[in-house]
């Protein structure tokens, strides 16, 4: 019994993951890339996790989506519009996806049917903060060092001069 | 309720697409597109697992907002590596990317 608005949502989800990759420019990719950020976190709220939804809107489409179309904009515009020439993986993808399909389905078909879930959700995102101080604090400040070098190396690749590789 | 297998078969679908976009794509911000969507396909899973394990857990929620903070410093730096690439090289053809190979 698939609900509708689930349904809906992960239709969208599908579509526009591969409109991100499949579009002919890359502006519309990084675009399709931003409509499937906000229906993952359309699904994160299906699942009661509204904080995180907002989380996700916030970091994916408010940061990673204006990143990408910066750099869209910083590379040379010819190199965009020219079709990407195919690398003869198909046969090579298609075995992937074939593969990552079938063990899915035997994983779910073996492994969630065991799964009960509680009607109402007891938590709310006062519950989320303190597990995540609680019991996540030492990941929550090696996450924070991890972005801030990340961020430092990131400034230090951009401003690099020619010469100095 | 939906049942689990609906998000778990639509987060294998995501890694599939990611997987598919990996493989064939030549051009360095695609292959950053198809990483984001396989992420997303992962933070997918923790959060539906963390939802219908019983008694529920947040730390599925958690662990997708590690994942997303994460996912974001790796686009920053996965941007500034294209961005040297393109002006050392005057492409982002992942192909013409071999100065280092052996």
């Amino acid at each position: 019994m698939v609900e509708p608005v689930f349904f809906a949502v992960a239709t969208i989800t599908v579509i526009s993951a591969v409109a991100a990759l499949e579009a002919r420019e890359i502006v519309y990719g990084a675009l399709a890339l931003g409509v499937m950020f906000i229906s993952v976190a359309g699904l994160f709220i299906l699942l009661d996790a509204s904080y995180l939804a907002m989380f996700q809107i916030g970091v994916y489409v408010g940061a990673v989506v204006v990143l990408i179309l910066f750099t869209v904009i910083l590379v040379k515009r010819e190199e965009l519009i020219a079709p990407e020439a195919e690398t003869g993986g198909k046969l090579r993808s298609f075995i992937a996806l074939t593969l990552a399909l079938i063990v899915g389905s035997v994983a779910t078909v073996i492994g969630t049917g065991a799964f009960k879930p509680v009607e109402v959700y007891p938590y709310s995102i006062a519950d989320v903060g303190l597990n995540l101080l609680n019991n996540y604090g030492f990941g929550f400040i090696v996450l924070a060092l991890v972005l801030a070098s990340a961020l430092i190396g990131a400034l230090t690749l951009a401003k690099m001069e020619r010469g100095e590789s | 309720m939906e049942p689990l297998s609906h998000y778990f078969v639509l987060s294998i679908t995501l890694l599939g697409i990611g997987l598919y976009g990996l493989t064939t794509k030549r051009n360095a911000i695609r292959l950053l597109f198809s990483i984001e969507v396989i992420l997303n396909g992962a933070n997918l899973n923790f959060v539906a697992f963390g939802r219908y394990m019983n008694p529920p857990t947040v730390s599925g929620q958690v662990i997708a907002m590690f994942s997303i903070a994460l996912a974001a410093a790796e686009a920053a730096i996965g941007l500034a590596i294209i961005l040297v690439m393109f002006r050392l090289l005057g492409s982002v053809d992942v192909r013409r990317a071999s100065r280092l190979k052996g």
